[in-house]
């Protein structure tokens, strides 16, 4: 790919205008490849379904006819998705709106305001030293999915109270938080207080751990 | 006046001691989670319907109908005072609402707010008792060929008609009809795609999908974007919300026009609040030009605070019929609603009425106490609801996945669950990533098993003949609508396309 200066997407529709973004490889503006080969991958898991079904009883339409009419959709929108993403690079930027569901276009448009007042102005694109940042922060996103996987491995083992505020804690520092003795406090309070809220109050099985028996 | 007997006696079912505890605990928790920056009344029921399953039925409906309210009021709190709408049927308050409170009228449009979400919602509920019945009759004379055309109705003007992007919403379309296969299928008694897991052999929980994508997803999207978004500002509140009588005339026409809009969008499935709040923010920026109003758009107007409200709540309140009355999810927060109707082993429609009626009539009367409480704790003591604004967010968003994990759990004591939950989460935030609509996965989830059972045995029943879909009136009017309605979203996309691409500059060659 040669590097050539285009206008975002942002630029396309006349917000953020004046700003252009360096293309330097093929992927530039073009993750959103990763969902269309999910999209993909999950037709082509549903065809191997659906071929290696065992399939029981003799009702007619059976059991596979509807997923086979769910997978077609599927291949169809992997493709057009693909095809669309290569068409015209994708760019983040900045605060992004916070519900997907609706078009702000529509919204705005009954609403009589400017399409950008709908979710907030696109705001700035987050960007270091004057390079453009990925638009995740995967170090967060590793400590919260980290987190998450590791209290269910340690629940069984470690119990509600102390698998859970270890979760909290762990939560509250990937949020940036600045007082991490005060927030073992903060955790260990919390999970305390749902563990007999749920546990003795509205009596869900939560699992004690190795304090059974002394709670 | 059947209805009238029906709704007495649901009175004197939910006038007990108990029941009024539990609906003023669901509307304390509703509020508190809607009032909550970035949470909104979705979060607030899927975080929340786990608690309620140790309870009985009633006990348990009773509550979530003050959460659902509560999380609707809730909403609106957070985005005057934050300018930050807990979901997107709050944004039309928020426009006006977070001018009245930069010029320091909170206490004004906190209580407009309140009295305009009671008022929307006290009449849609009113209008719900006296037609429940009416769309109860109508459905029982809805056979395979038109309750499949009801969903597919559902499915494409939630995932096409009103989305962003008609390729992204069919994809989560799509997505959400595949996790609504997995499991034994109903019919034949063919296992479908659990790949030999047992745990499967049921269905994925509709709980673990509901929690993982709307509220640990949401998580893991606001962890990406937590160091590289700027802070929202703060606006103090305190005391009580004050409604002086000339407001009070001022506004009421605002509200009664609020809830023209949001009555007929509540049986509508067109995504829920959204569009009629945004309908009736617009007539009043229109009136209000037109009667020389300067305030609106400046200080702030209460009206176009009134209108919008009025106009969410008196949505949810008919949604609410629809669910109960038809089984028909509008929304996503609806989705959520039949989920919990599921998880009891009850499926919301036509039956319903007949199998639980007591329950039914006793949560009807419950709704309208719950508004009455929401309304009481909501003016009383909104400066004690804007100090919840105070919490930090990391507190905040470690709170939220301890009690989404809980809630999973909660569910069947399983581990396995959990990770499902947190793959669920992780297709949420990149589905949030990458701008995909999230409402279409949970409506597809919910409608799926019962598009599929009825297209089958619709099929069936003519032998294959797909001519049997569109053979009565009622299919053919809903399938004509579906195609204006999609042919009119296809137009407005086009013209939005064609107008930014107008606008782009050109990159000419020296």
């Amino acid at each position: 790919m040669s590097t050539t200066d285009i206008q975002t997407e942002a630029g396309q529709t006349g917000r953020d205008g004046d700003e252009a973004i360096r293309i330097t490889s093929f992927w530039s503006g073009r993750s959103e490849l990763v969902v269309s080969a999910l999209i993909l991958a999950l037709a082509a898991a549903v065809t191997v379904g659906t071929a290696t079904m065992n399939v029981m009883g003799d009702t007619i339409p059976g059991p596979q006819f509807f997923p086979t009419i769910v997978c077609i959709l599927l291949y169809v929108l992997g493709v057009v998705h693909a095809v669309s993403v290569l068409r015209t690079r994708r760019f983040p930027q900045g605060a992004d709106p916070r519900s997907h569901d609706f078009s702000p276009d529509m919204l705005a448009e009954f609403g009589d305001t400017g399409r950008d007042t709908v979710f907030g102005s696109t705001g700035q694109r987050p960007r270091t030293t004057g390079r453009v940042r990925a638009y995740s922060d995967w170090k967060t996103i590793a400590w919260v999915v980290g987190g998450a996987a590791a209290f269910i491995l340690t629940l069984p083992v470690l119990g509600w109270v102390f698998a859970s505020a270890g979760l909290f804690w762990v939560i509250c520092k990937a949020f940036g938080s600045k007082r991490p003795v005060f927030d073992v406090g903060v955790a260990l309070l919390f999970a305390s207080i749902t563990y007999v809220a749920f546990n003795v109050g509205l009596g869900l099985n939560l699992p004690a751990g190795f304090l059974e028996g002394a709670l | 006046m059947d209805q009238l007997t029906h709704l007495m006696q649901g009175f004197a079912g939910a006038l007990t001691l108990a029941n009024l505890l539990w609906v003023f605990v669901g509307a304390l928790l509703g509020t508190a989670v809607g009032v909550l920056p970035g949470l909104g009344s979705s979060m607030a029921v899927a975080l929340l319907l786990p608690v309620t399953f140790s309870l009985d039925p009633t006990a348990a409906f009773i509550m979530f109908a003050g959460i659902y309210f509560g999380g609707m009021f809730g909403d609106s709190t957070a985005g005057i005072l934050l300018n930050t709408p807990g979901a997107s049927s709050a944004i039309a308050t928020t426009f006006e609402g977070h001018r009245l409170a930069k010029s320091g009228q909170a206490a004004r449009a906190l209580a407009t707010a309140a009295m305009g979400a009671f008022i929307g919602g006290l009449i849609a509920t009113t209008l719900v008792v006296f037609f429940a019945p009416t769309l109860v009759k109508l459905a029982t004379a809805f056979g395979p060929a038109e309750y499949f055309a009801l969903a597919v109705f559902a499915f494409v003007a939630i995932s096409s008609v009103v989305s962003d992007s008609i390729i992204k919403g069919l994809t989560a379309l799509g997505i959400g009809l595949v996790l609504a296969l997995i499991g034994v299928d109903g019919q034949s008694g063919t296992t479908r795609y659990t790949l030999g897991l047992p745990e499967l052999f049921d269905g994925l929980s509709i709980i673990v999908i509901t929690v993982g994508l709307l509220a640990l997803g949401e998580v893991i999207h606001v962890a990406s974007r937590i160091h590289r978004d700027p802070n929202a500002v703060k606006i103090p509140a305190s005391g009580r919300a004050l409604l002086s009588r000339a407001d009070f005339r001022k506004a009421l026409p605002a509200w009664l026009r609020g809830t023209a809009f949001g009555v007929p969008f509540g049986v509508i499935p067109a995504g829920g609040a959204e569009i009629p709040t945004f309908l009736a923010y617009g007539t009043e920026k229109r009136l209000a030009a037109k009667r020389g109003d300067t305030d609106f758009g400046t200080t702030g107007s209460i009206n176009g605070v009134a209108a919008p409200e009025a106009a969410g709540n008196s949505t949810a309140g008919m949604a609410m019929g629809a669910l109960l009355a038809l089984g028909l999810p509008v929304s996503a927060t609806a989705a959520l609603m039949i989920a919990a109707f599921q998880q009891y082993g009850m499926q919301p429609g036509p039956l319903l009425f007949e199998r639980s009626g007591d329950m039914v009539w006793t949560l009807l009367a419950s709704l309208f106490i719950g508004l009455v409480i929401l309304l009481i704790i909501n003016m009383q003591f909104a400066g004690l609801w804007a100090k919840l604004l105070l919490v930090p967010r990391q507190y905040l968003y470690a709170g939220i996945t301890v009690l989404s994990m809980l809630g999973v759990y909660a569910v069947s004591s399983s581990v396995v669950d959990l990770w499902f939950l947190l793959a669920i989460g992780i297709l949420g935030f990149v589905m949030r990533r990458y701008h995909f609509p999230v409402a279409p996965v949970l409506i597809a989830v919910i409608l799926g098993p019962l598009a599929e059972t009825n297209l089958r045995n619709a099929l069936t029943i003519s032998e294959g003949d797909l001519g049997y879909l569109v053979a009565s009136p009622a299919t053919v009017i809903m399938y004509a609508l579906l195609l204006v309605a999609v042919a009119y979203a296809a137009f407005k996309h086009a013209a939005q396309r064609r107008a930014n691409r107008a606008s782009a500059k050109v990159l000419e060659d020296a």
